[in-house]
């Protein structure tokens, strides 16, 4: 198994760093590549003191599947990749998204971690609400699915 | 007909359940279901902010699918709505 994906809900669990390098280690790579994501405090001059991930797991999985398979395939076929998400109310510190990838060369490494971490943000049907210090909240705009010719 | 919508991110905002129940006409579409969504935020949910969303999300049908404004709904069938994402 070359491909790890999962959803991790924050109430009760958190995504291991340790996991990921575990999962992707093999003599085969010379490069290991990760990216972690975590909740900011701060976004446009707002405290920010958490953000509540919503996803809907299906859809999500499955495009965590697809965007993986496109990477090994457009960079290297022999890849390992950990990739995993967030769901439910993280502080600020949390591990929001944590991706991994161990290949035989640092290019195709860092070109994968690049990849998936982009794709994720225009395919994969995740929302962000935001919570500040002054109790608001706020759902953050996004990037549509609608099929472009369709938006008026 | 009834639909029956799955929320979710900023949609959230339109009910306290789970699902939006949606009485349309039968043989609608989801073009006129973003119609009908138009009307429901503009009488209930002006200050939320959600303006742009019928135009702006998608529709996933029950296989996860993205379905066009054409798709033909059927009575009590259940579909997603996908606001604009962004996670990471």
């Amino acid at each position: 198994m070359s491909i790890h994906t999962a959803l991790v809900k924050t109430e009760g669990q958190k995504i291991s760093l340790e996991n990921a390098k575990k999962f992707i280690y093999s003599g085969d790579h010379g490069a290991e590549s990760i990216f972690i994501g975590r909740v900011r405090n701060e976004n446009s001059g707002k405290k920010v003191t958490a953000v509540t991930y919503d996803a809907h797991d299906q859809a999500v999985i499955k495009s965590f599947k697809l965007i993986c398979n496109e990477a090994k395939n457009k960079f290297d076929n022999n890849a390992k990749i950990f990739l995993e998400h967030a769901t439910g109310y993280a502080p600020v510190g949390e591990i929001s998204i944590l991706i991994a990838v161990g290949s035989g060369h640092r290019d195709e490494a860092f070109k994968i971690c690049r990849y998936i971490l982009e794709e994720v943000k225009h395919q994969s049907p995740i929302w962000k609400k935001e919570h500040y210090a002054d109790g608001k909240e706020e759902w953050l705009p996004g990037h549509s699915l609608r099929p472009k010719k369709e938006i008026k | 007909m009834e639909i029956q919508i799955k929320l979710y991110g900023s949609s959230k905002m339109l009910s306290e359940n789970d699902t939006l129940h949606v009485e349309l006409p039968e043989n609608s579409n989801i073009g006129q279901l973003r119609n009908s969504l138009k009307k429901l935020i503009n009488a209930r949910y002006s200050k939320n902010n959600l303006g742009n969303l019928p135009n702006s999300a998608a529709f996933f049908s029950e296989k996860n699918e993205i379905i066009n404004d054409n798709y033909k709904l059927k009575n009590k069938e259940l579909i997603s709505i996908i606001p604009p994402i962004g996670g990471g």
